[in-house]
């Protein structure tokens, strides 16, 4: 199983301290032994996750060519871009080498403190496994070449706790997306549509935001060994303390 | 029916303060249903005006002012007086109203707010169930639009933030998807649960509208 840890681009912090956080809490994270060296490990270190602030693609550039090679995955929302915010995106990851994109819905507003704010939602995840995989809005020079068709790992978040997200997890399959990521919100997904996820040969994750993790993250990860997981993704909200650091 | 609320008498004042001879012109259709443009509102509209120092020219309701043909029919009747017009406030959607002020060629002012698409529950409960989104797709979710009903207006949902069987935004109600599930194993529908809907054509919004 792999640990991999989850953080919004930064406000206005210095990016490069920032960066310099990141590769230490890395460093951190090895050192717990929580990561079962022998797994695959086949997912990024980190995801960045496009927020305010600095640009998650740059950093995902910078943390690649210039800090020790970290490989990272690009986290977006719906909620946040449209088509042409996410082909735009989509053209940059794929000229700066970052194969790995995980993408979710999104939180709506009404639950933000933007509650007044108009989200986008103009593709939904469904369609971005549409137009990385199958083609969908192709423009000359897109990003679906027909020579690498597979070019993008597409991680989706999907929640595991009704028989409708089983459907919804069909639909992905054959939209093309390539792992599962289970959001956790508290209470325990629903096995058989792991199960039914794992029978086709995908990677599923579990997305974790760390408030939920009450005692300690060994204990964590062991209540949830029962699911064969391929790894959990832990949501930090700060890269100097946070729940790895309190271990 | 169009959903409209009344707007606040202040701002219709304001709108009105360069004119002193109004006409009042409500809608017999949907602001009549939900009490913002029927006779008496358009009552209420005439002695407000009075009691603030207004001259009103006329009173009408016109049976659909957002149809060219009847507005041309029935504002015959008040034809003498809108030429005395400086001004009318209508009692209609916003459909209504840029009709209105087109045809007469004078200062429309908006007396209702334009909500919604409307399913009346009881005069007062009303609810949103069509967005008028271009191309239906109830045919294909068990016959609820999942567009207009969920929050994140989703094509292919659930979203990730649903727990069990409710809304991640309105915790006390159900998702919509759940209901569109539980429509189409009714109906004998199973083939439609693995439809992929592809992101929708906002291009064909533009078609609709005229300047």
């Amino acid at each position: 199983m792999q640990i991999i840890p989850q953080i919004e681009t930064p406000v206005g912090e210095n990016y490069i301290t920032f960066e310099e956080n990141l590769i230490k809490l890395l460093g951190t994270i090895e050192k717990t032994g929580l990561n079962n060296q022998n797994a695959g490990r086949d997912f990024p270190d980190i995801i960045i996750e496009q927020n305010f602030g600095v640009n998650g693609l740059l950093l995902c550039k910078d943390l690649k060519d210039r800090l020790g090679n970290i490989n990272t995955a690009y986290a977006f929302t719906m909620r946040d871009k449209n088509r042409i915010s996410i082909l735009s995106d989509l053209i940059t990851l794929k000229q700066i080498g970052v194969k790995d994109i995980v993408v979710s819905e999104g939180v709506h507003p009404l639950k933000t403190v933007f509650n007044s704010a108009k989200p986008v939602y103009d593709v939904d995840i469904l369609g971005i496994g549409l137009i990385l995989k199958r083609g969908f809005m192709n423009y000359p020079g897109g990003i679906a070449d027909k020579d690498e068709p597979d070019f993008f790992n597409l991680g989706v978040v999907v929640s595991a706790s009704a028989p409708v997200d089983g459907l919804k997890a069909k639909k992905l399959i054959n939209a093309g997306a390539d792992r599962f990521i289970i959001n956790y919100t508290g209470k325990n997904p629903d096995e058989d549509i792991i199960k039914y996820i794992k029978s086709e040969k995908k990677e599923i994750f579990l997305y974790v935001k760390e408030s939920y993790i009450e005692d300690s993250l060994k204990d964590f990860i062991r209540a949830n060994e029962r699911l064969n997981l391929d790894g959990i993704i832990i949501k930090i909200t700060d890269e100097k303390a946070n729940v790895f650091t309190r271990q | 029916m169009f959903l409209t609320e009344k707007k606040d008498i202040k701002e219709i004042d304001e709108a009105l303060k360069k004119y002193k001879k109004i006409g009042v012109i409500g809608c017999a259709s949907c602001a009549s249903v939900c009490l913002t443009g029927g006779s008496k509102e358009v009552r209420d509209m005439e002695k407000h005006l009075e009691a603030s120092g207004k001259e009103v020219t006329f009173t009408i309701s016109i049976d659909e002012p957002c149809d060219k043909r009847v507005l041309k029919e029935d504002i015959r009747f008040v034809e003498d007086e809108m030429e005395d017009t400086e001004a009318v406030v209508v009692l209609s959607c916003g459909t209504g109203v840029q009709t209105i002020g087109e045809f007469i060629g004078k200062k429309a002012v908006a007396g209702t707010d334009s909500k919604y698409i409307a399913q009346t529950e009881h005069i007062g409960e009303y609810n949103a169930l069509c967005g008028g989104c271009d191309e239906c797709r109830l045919n294909f979710t068990g016959g609820v639009c999942t567009i207009t009903l969920c929050p994140k207006g989703l094509l292919n949902g659930p979203c990730e933030g649903h727990i069990g069987i409710n809304c991640e935004v309105y915790e006390d109600k159900e998702c919509v998807f759940m209901k569109s599930y539980e429509l189409m194993t009714k109906y004998s529908e199973e083939e439609n649960f693995n439809k992929i809907f592809n992101p929708r054509d906002y291009g064909l919004s533009l078609k609709r509208t005229k300047i």
